[in-house]
């Protein structure tokens, strides 16, 4: 018998991005991905539906940013209208939740923002959902499991099961997003709903500043030839002090932490 | 019998000709509306024939008198046997007349039936191989035929057989270049390209020395009007009479960079593929040399069909349409004064804005373009890095200058930094009053409108434009012919009447030979070796800029070695038109073959007064050439100028350079 493999509703949440260099709003490149994995997967499952998502104030320079999406071959995104400062979370997933996706797709961190990286955590908190983070593809899905390949640092890749429906988030790792095109963005329809704004009270008692460069560890390398130097250059990073554990109790790994926290500097 | 056969037939072939004329037309207005001025098209028609249209036929002569005896004999032969065999005025001097006449031709079809013999090969063979015999039919047929008019023959002259056979002739004749002209036989490009030079759609470049070479904007503020061209029947409908004028003789083809290089084009063979495509039907009837790498017959279209498919095959690939350097080679040497290179870019423009499917790096220079309004990426803060030293005026600081000093996106290499630094240099000796604009300056626009990105074209343009607007200066110097073109020949359009009333733009080599010619520059003499120089496209076939240059190599002593390919001729250096960014592979590369021109041509330098090309001729492993741009020479050569009151003095000082700025 043939395994039943038929097309699934996935939902991409995108935001409005920031050039690194300019500051400009574009269609942010992790998000790009996550899209461009999705219609990947149109292709893939023929039956698929895609269909974007964004939760945030209505701006022309936003919409702009949004319109890069839709010239990647969609003709609706639907923007959950708040107003500025609100929190995104509730209203996502109080629209998530009303006519579920089998997959969400979200790229991993925003660019701009908090861009702390959270929200594909706090929304699959919230909707009881599994998460899996660094996304290189959806190899199949099959009576509801999908069977996803995940990014793990050095190339390396693991294979994971996963009931739907769940939530995805991709990084670089994803494949790259194909060209916006101009006609499509422009024809394609915002579908905005107002939403009840939840003011994101910790963000309004935060302090913002412009980031700085973390400061990054030197690497000492002593190495006497050339070849000492390329070995030490293309050698995996060996975790010389580190150690693994296993079965220990919340405030053992807590403790062990503090202490490696402590030993780094990164605590004074 | 003949007499009363020949009336017949004369109007039986003038009525099926009437009929496929009509039929060809409507083929034609399956295009989208084009506004030109009919009458006064149709009046200009003449001229535009007889001296634009010979003035690039006449380029090769024998070629040239073998036309005018056969166009013309076969235009009045035509006349005058409507006139004694299909109405019977044979009186007088008018059956002489047609003798004459038919002799002409005849002796037009000898020459088209000896360049047939062994035709080079960008002809088209197939139907245009029986053409001179068809010719000679025809003129044959018509002579004979008026003997016995005129009385040269008894009128009851031979046998019935002999005037069958005649009959037959002229049958042949006729069919060939009265009901052929009309119903797509070679002869279709005498009534298609006399209605395409009647209603061409850049009337303007008509007339001594006029060019019109900028490409037109795309209404973007119309939502219902098509983003470029997806199907034949998107082009307008002058666009496609152009196409169904083309006589193949594929001059285009010889002189296409992109054909040489073994990429898949062919300029020649893009136009019969839009004429299979406003008629409808498969590309396996055409007899020409096809795309390099594509055989011919695999591909087929229709008027309302796509022109590039989304999968597998339609009319053309879309390698064929971005493996075009857009340098204009092919306009320059087309008599028929067909536009290749709208075509390409209309086309282009349909895969970018609809499709998004810019291939390699095009997407990602866009996204660039959009981003940080030049097509690198960098920092636009940083246009200015490369004169931290020099202390460029800055036109955000004094509002107005004699000159606008536009650097372009050379700006941001290092290679073109040098010839900036020169340039500045030689602006600083001549004492001119320039001014940047620093990090208001943006890209011109030109790579992204050549990749068919109408859309971020306008935008940079429009705030390019803006910048332009807040300042007074009399002239913009550019060592960018790219610039320049879009600049001068292209933000108009969208600028507005008013946009250039005040200032007018120069490439470098024009400003400096201006400055040499009022006696503000002085040079050492030249003692390297031997020099010769590159075009630029968008100097010389864009802009008829080639005197310019070479009188800047003359004032600085050096004789230039001209390369067998030059001035109008010259051969593009392969990075126009994006070409380098979409990089279609190809046999060989562009600029690999121009740097064996420089070879071949003894030179050991080669000046060149393009960014872009001396990128592209830097580029060529092991080159027997150094590459410098004018800029450069000139800085190397400047001396103090003699005043004019001290001219003893100056002797002193002669070795003495100009105030250092490098």
């Amino acid at each position: 018998m043939r395994p039943e493999q038929q097309g699934i509703e996935v939902a991409v949440l995108v935001s409005v991005g920031r050039h690194p260099i300019t500051g400009r709003a574009r269609r942010a490149d992790q998000d790009a991905r996550g899209l461009e994995m999705a219609l990947g997967l149109e292709h893939q499952l023929p039956g698929s539906r895609v269909s974007l998502l964004h939760a945030g104030p209505r701006s022309e320079e936003g919409e702009a940013a949004l319109r890069g999406y839709l010239g990647m071959g969609l003709d609706t995104l639907t923007l959950l209208e708040q107003a500025e400062g609100s929190d995104a979370i509730p209203a996502l997933a109080e629209h998530l939740a009303a006519a579920p996706p089998q997959l969400v797709i979200t790229g991993a961190r925003a660019e701009r923002g908090e861009g702390s990286g959270l929200l594909p955590y706090a929304l699959a908190e919230r909707l009881g959902w599994p998460l899996v983070n660094g996304l290189a593809a959806v190899e199949k899905v099959e009576n509801g499991v999908a069977t996803l390949l995940q990014a793990l640092p050095r190339g390396q890749r693991r294979r994971l099961k996963v009931r739907l429906p769940a939530i995805v988030s991709v990084d670089a790792a994803a494949p790259v997003a194909r060209q916006s095109a101009f006609g499509p963005a422009r024809r394609a329809e915002l579908a905005a709903t107002a939403v009840s704004a939840e003011p994101d009270r910790e963000l309004a008692e935060w302090q913002l500043a412009p980031a700085r460069k973390r400061p990054k560890r030197l690497k000492i390398v002593k190495a006497a030839s050339a070849r000492d130097r390329f070995k030490a250059a293309a050698a995996k990073a060996e975790g010389g002090s580190g150690q693994v554990l296993e079965g220990v109790s919340a405030e053992q790994g807590a403790e062990a932490i503090l202490k490696l926290l402590n030993e780094e500097g990164v605590l004074r | 019998m003949l007499e009363t056969l020949l009336p017949i037939l004369i109007f039986a072939a003038l009525g099926l000709a009437v009929i496929g004329a009509w039929r060809r037309v409507r083929l034609w207005r399956q295009g989208r509306p084009s506004a030109v001025p009919l009458l006064k098209g149709l009046a200009a028609m003449p001229r535009r024939y007889l001296v634009d249209l010979h003035h690039v036929v006449g380029r090769d002569k024998v070629m040239s008198n073998t036309h005018v005896a056969t166009a013309g004999g076969f235009v009045a032969a035509a006349v005058l046997m409507i006139l004694v065999h299909g109405f019977g005025l044979a009186q007088g001097v008018l059956g002489w007349l047609l003798l004459a006449a038919s002799a002409v031709m005849f002796v037009g079809s000898r020459f088209v039936a000896r360049r047939r013999r062994n035709p080079p090969a960008r002809l088209s063979k197939g139907p245009w191989m029986r053409l001179p015999k068809s010719l000679a039919a025809f003129s044959l047929g018509v002579f004979l035929i008026t003997l016995p008019t005129v009385g040269l023959l008894p009128a009851d002259f031979g046998h019935w057989l002999l005037a069958l056979v005649l009959a037959a002739v002229v049958v042949w004749g006729l069919g060939e270049m009265v009901f052929g002209m009309t119903w797509g036989g070679p002869m279709k490009h005498a009534f298609a390209g006399a209605l395409h030079l009647a209603f061409h759609r850049r009337a303007e470049r008509f007339g001594e020395g006029n060019r019109s070479t900028g490409l037109k904007a795309l209404n973007l503020d119309d939502e219902a009007a098509p983003l470029g061209v997806e199907k034949p029947a998107d082009f307008t409908w002058n666009q496609l009479l152009g196409f169904d004028a083309c006589v193949q003789c594929g001059r285009c083809e010889a002189v296409c960079p992109a054909f040489a290089a073994g990429q898949p084009l062919n300029p020649k063979k893009l136009i019969q593929d839009m004429v299979v495509g406003l008629a409808g039907g498969s590309d396996a009837n055409y007899a020409g040399s096809p795309y390099p790498g594509k055989p011919v017959g695999e591909h087929v279209g229709s008027p309302h069909g796509p022109i590039v498919a989304r999968e597998g095959k339609a009319l053309v690939d879309a390698e064929t349409l971005w493996s075009c350097t857009t340098c204009r080679a092919c306009v320059e040497e087309c008599p028929m004064m067909i536009e290749h290179v709208d075509a390409i870019v209309d086309m282009r423009r349909h895969l970018t804005l609809e499709r998004g499917q810019t291939p390699n790096k095009g997407a990602e220079v866009l996204d660039n373009l959009i981003a940080t309004d030049n097509p690198g990426g960098f920092d636009p803060g940083s246009r200015l890095h490369w004169a931290a030293d020099l202390n460029l005026p800055l036109m955000a600081d004094v509002k107005q200058a004699e000159v606008l000093l536009w650097l372009g996106d050379g700006a941001f290499d290092m290679r073109n930094q040098r010839t900036l630094r020169a340039l500045v240099k030689v602006l600083r000796a001549a004492e001119v009053e320039f001014a940047v604009l620093g990090t208001e300056e943006r890209d011109s626009g030109d790579v992204a409108r050549r990749l068919g990105d109408e859309a971020t074209f306008q935008s940079l343009a429009k705030r390019n434009i803006a910048t332009l607007a807040k300042y007074r200066f009399q002239r913009i110097v550019t060592c960018d012919p790219h610039s320049f073109h879009v600049l001068g020949n292209e933000y108009g359009e969208l600028g507005g009447p008013d946009f250039n009333a005040n200032w007018e733009v120069r490439h470098h080599s024009t400003f400096i030979a201006e400055l040499y010619d009022a006696g503000r520059l002085a040079f050492a003499p030249w003692k390297g070796g031997r020099v010769t120089y590159h075009d630029p496209c968008y100097l010389g076939r864009y802009n008829g800029e080639y005197e310019a240059p070479r009188n800047v190599l003359k004032a600085l002593g050096i004789e230039v070695k001209e390369m067998e390919r030059s001035g109008f001729r010259s051969r593009c250096c392969g990075g126009g038109g994006g070409a380098p960014i979409t990089d279609i592979p190809g046999e060989r590369r562009i600029p690999d073959m121009r740097m064996n021109d420089v070879k071949e041509s003894g030179a050991e330098l080669v000046a060149v007064g393009c960014p872009q090309c001396t990128a592209m001729l830097e580029g060529v492993v092991d080159a027997a050439a150094e590459v410098r741009d004018i800029a450069e020479l000139v800085a190397d050569a400047l001396v103090a100028r003699a005043a004019p009151e001290a001219v003893d003095a100056s002797r002193r000082n002669a070795g003495k350079t100009a105030e250092e700025v490098i």
